[in-house]
């Protein structure tokens, strides 16, 4: 255990996000997640008491997939932090309304958050970045992290546009309105054979589609753009399928299917998970995350990993979380496919709180 | 029951239009009659028609076959044909003086009922009622329970085969917007679901067009001090635990929240209560769930009781897996409710919290088990009418409403019926 504070571990889990080379090791998982359960079993009261209820101590621990997992609905309930509340840097926030509880991720730094979401977003989006060619343009269809300072999706687009954005890159949606005439001149300007990322939740893009529909227009984007989206439609006014969205971004905007690629995160991760379309377009969609984020399919009925195919309940043990809790249970259903799952759709009485949710909001606010 | 185009649905009405014009130059106590002895057979535990839908309906809707004969036996018990004729009279007064220069009562020319859920009483009554008024139905079949529209048209044709004419069940999806326009175009509509569901049909359907809904409800149950103590809490514990199982806390009138007068009672409350599920289980298992289902128990279960950890008064009194779960709550709140026998207990520190407790649910409030609160009771019980509850009662007997309950505030028959004040005849 560290004097200053900080987990022993974190040293060596940031070492592993910034190697070149992905290495899916087992035993380096599990010693640096059964360091870190240590850790914020001694320094999370309300955790280790949850814990200790369950049977779960770190000297009672063999495996990272004991570690007790946290539902996502507690972080709205309890400040779970490793680390006295005056060392808070940051704050993430659930998407929510004034009357709702929001879901809260404190961070007491951010080095972690950022060393896991740009190689991880690097592999899966912008894999054709080079020495050559470390730059691409990044066009967020978000506010921007500082019109809403506690979006995790917001701060993960500032990240990757400060670190890896080209000139002309930037976000477009402004006070809950959508900059189209904005965002159409920077496609227009953005040089052909540079990589580019439109990235947006799944309602943003349904409302440029709206808005090229209304202008009768239809872009026909290089082979070297891409689209990132995220978020979902459950319990929304508005709802699209996946596969029909995708398709009208193909024929509205000319990016294939192939490069459309949906992103699996959540406030309470520091991790994210994408579709492996750009990495591996000849395999099955499915969902990959970087090494230190792993992810167990979980039979509800007994806690225990769900059978080959079976769908169950996702739950992620992430090392970025260094903070907070390392295991966190989602509200979310998936299966396993391959090396990789697919995520089936949220529990039906669980609340909703997605990214998409907060920035339809404000569109809808801006249509009022 | 077949999957019609929206043309076969339309010439369907026009068919049970047709039929009707024909019941009603009937006299109207044959048809009480044959609905009575139709009810009298669906009362009676031995009936076949009982038993067919005893050994069907597990099966098709998950439910434990012990918790179907259970759930038949307590609420069945008062539906009966004598109780059909009371509720005639009582909604009704004109009904048996026809032609007599009271106000005309008749039925519509045609009603559509939408089914919904798998709890078969719902279902039995729907089907009944327009043909009490002689308005003939048709029925789109609820995908959750195929078997006792089927059961119940099949008992009535039997019974009275122009009768059974004038009952047709078809099936379709929901979001079919063709069909369903069609079916819409009956003169009265019934419909039954959840919120959204309503809200379509609604919008659906001109305002001049008759609907009759009923959208989303649930229960709760509130306990006061004489009700909990020690030698009684117990026996209260295990009605409630009736209440909460039977059905799988599928039905409007499941609580799904339990109040209790006082910190130490509501500790003790759930304490009983998880022993009385625990000892239901046993001999009434509860059914089959789907995985979201158990993952959202399971989600809400370790919320809980991090919540717990961190210091809140809750405590967590579950089963093995996830077949019941009772949460003492820390504060009043309205929390998620996966339902399937999970129910949560707060602590009142007064009666008069009662109202205010339940104010949340006021616009979704069916029924409410009341017991304890001596002469407070009837303050309580007409405070809990005016949020919104339908109805008040006694623990144990929230799965068993009488035939004439007044669900969602409204009359089982009059609503389905038009009224006409004859003056020129008078």
């Amino acid at each position: 255990m560290s004097t200053t504070g900080r987990p022993a571990a974190e040293r060596s889990i940031l070492a592993w996000m910034r190697e070149p080379l992905w290495s899916d090791d087992e035993a380096r998982f599990e010693e640096l997640a059964l360091a870190l359960f240590a850790h914020q079993f001694e320094r999370c009261g309300p955790y280790r008491s949850f814990c200790e209820r369950r049977g779960a101590t770190p000297s009672g621990l063999r495996h990272w997939w004991e570690i007790p997992p946290v539902p996502t609905g507690a972080f709205k309930e309890v400040a779970l932090r490793c680390f006295p509340a005056e060392r808070t840097v940051h704050t993430f926030r659930t998407s929510g309304t004034s009357t709702s509880l929001r879901g809260e991720l404190h961070l007491d730094t951010l080095e972690l958050y950022e060393a896991s979401l740009l190689p991880t977003l690097c592999r899966f989006l912008l894999p054709d970045l080079s020495p050559g060619q470390p730059e691409a343009t990044i066009l967020a269809l978000a506010p921007s992290p500082a019109e809403v300072r506690d979006s995790s999706l917001s701060h993960m687009f500032g990240v990757a546009i400060r670190e890896l954005g080209a000139a002309g890159s930037g976000f477009f949606l402004e006070r809950g309105a959508l900059l189209v005439d904005e965002l159409l001149a920077a496609l227009d300007a953005a040089p052909p054979q540079r990589p580019l990322l439109l990235c947006g939740t799944s309602y943003a893009f349904v409302h440029l589609l709206d808005e090229l529909e209304r202008r009768r227009t239809t872009l026909r984007l290089g082979a070297a753009a891409r689209i990132m989206e995220t978020g979902g439609f459950k319990g929304r006014s508005r709802s699209v399928p996946r596969a029909s969205l995708y398709l009208a971004l193909e024929q509205a905007l000319g990016i294939p299917l192939e490069r459309i690629v949906n992103q699996y995160g959540m406030t309470e991760l520091g991790s994210q998970f994408y579709d492996g379309v750009l990495r591996d377009p000849e395999s099955l969609r499915r969902k990959l995350g970087p090494p230190w984020a792993r992810v167990r399919i979980v039979d509800p009925e007994t806690g225990d990993e769900a059978r080959a195919g079976q769908t169950g309940t996702l739950v992620i043990h992430d090392l970025a979380n260094t903070g907070s809790v390392l295991a966190v249970q989602t509200a979310d259903l998936g299966r396993r496919i391959e090396d990789g799952f697919e995520v089936l759709g949220r529990q039906d009485g669980a609340e909703q709180r997605g990214c998409s949710i907060a920035a339809e909001e404000m569109l809808e606010g801006a249509h009022a | 029951m077949r999957l019609e185009d929206p043309h076969a649905l339309r010439a369907l009405l026009d068919e049970l239009r047709e039929a009707g014009a024909k019941l009603r130059r009937r006299p109207q106590h044959e048809t009480l009659d044959a609905l009575a002895r139709v009810l009298d057979g669906w009362s009676d535990p031995g009936s076949a028609w009982r038993a067919r839908l005893l050994e069907q309906l597990p099966a098709a809707t998950g439910f434990s076959p012990e918790t179907v004969r259970a759930g038949l036996d307590l609420a069945l018990a008062g539906w009966s044909g004598d109780a059909l004729r009371e509720l005639v009279q009582r909604e009704l007064p004109p009904f048996a003086r026809l032609g007599s220069g009271s106000p005309w009562t008749a039925g519509f020319a045609c009603t559509a009922v939408l089914l919904a859920g798998s709890i078969p009483m719902p279902t039995l009554l729907s089907l009944l009622t327009p043909l009490v008024l002689r308005s003939p139905l048709l029925a789109k079949c609820a995908s959750r329970d195929p078997v006792t529209p089927l059961l119940v048209a099949g008992s009535i044709a039997e019974t009275d085969a122009e009768l059974g004419g004038c009952l047709r069940l078809v099936d379709f999806p929901g979001a079919d917007p063709e069909r369903m326009a069609a079916l819409l175009e009956a003169e009265c509509v019934v419909a039954t679901g959840s919120d959204a569901t309503i809200a379509s049909v609604r919008a659906r359907i001109p305002p001049t067009r008759r609907l009759v809904a009923h959208g989303h409800r649930l229960s709760l149950a509130a306990l006061g001090g004489e009700a909990l103590r020690p030698s009684l809490r117990s026996d209260v514990a295990e009605r409630l635990a009736l209440d909460v199982a039977l059905w799988d806390q599928l039905g409007c009138l499941s609580p799904v929240a339990v109040y209790a007068v006082g910190d130490a009672a509501a500790d003790a409350l759930a304490e009983a209560l998880a022993a009385a599920l625990a000892a239901l289980e046993q001999r009434m298992p509860r059914g089959r769930i789907d995985v979201q289902t158990a993952s959202e128990i399971a989600h809400q279960r370790a919320e809980a009781e991090l919540r717990a950890a961190a210091g809140a008064r809750v405590a967590v009194h579950a089963s093995q897996g996830t077949r019941w779960t009772v949460v003492r709550e820390d504060a009043c709140a309205v929390r998620p409710a996966p339902l399937h026998r999970f129910v949560r207990v707060f602590a009142l520190s007064a009666p008069a919290e009662l109202l205010a407790a339940a104010a949340p649910y006021a616009t979704q409030l069916a029924g409410v088990a009341l017991e304890g609160f001596g002469a407070e009771t009837p303050t309580l019980a007409r405070g809990l009418a005016d949020l919104g509850a339908s109805r008040v009662c006694a623990p144990g007997a929230l799965q068993a409403p009488p035939l004439g309950w007044h669900r969602d505030g409204l009359g089982v028959l009059a609503p389905l019926a038009r009224l006409s004040d004859p003056e020129l005849l008078v």
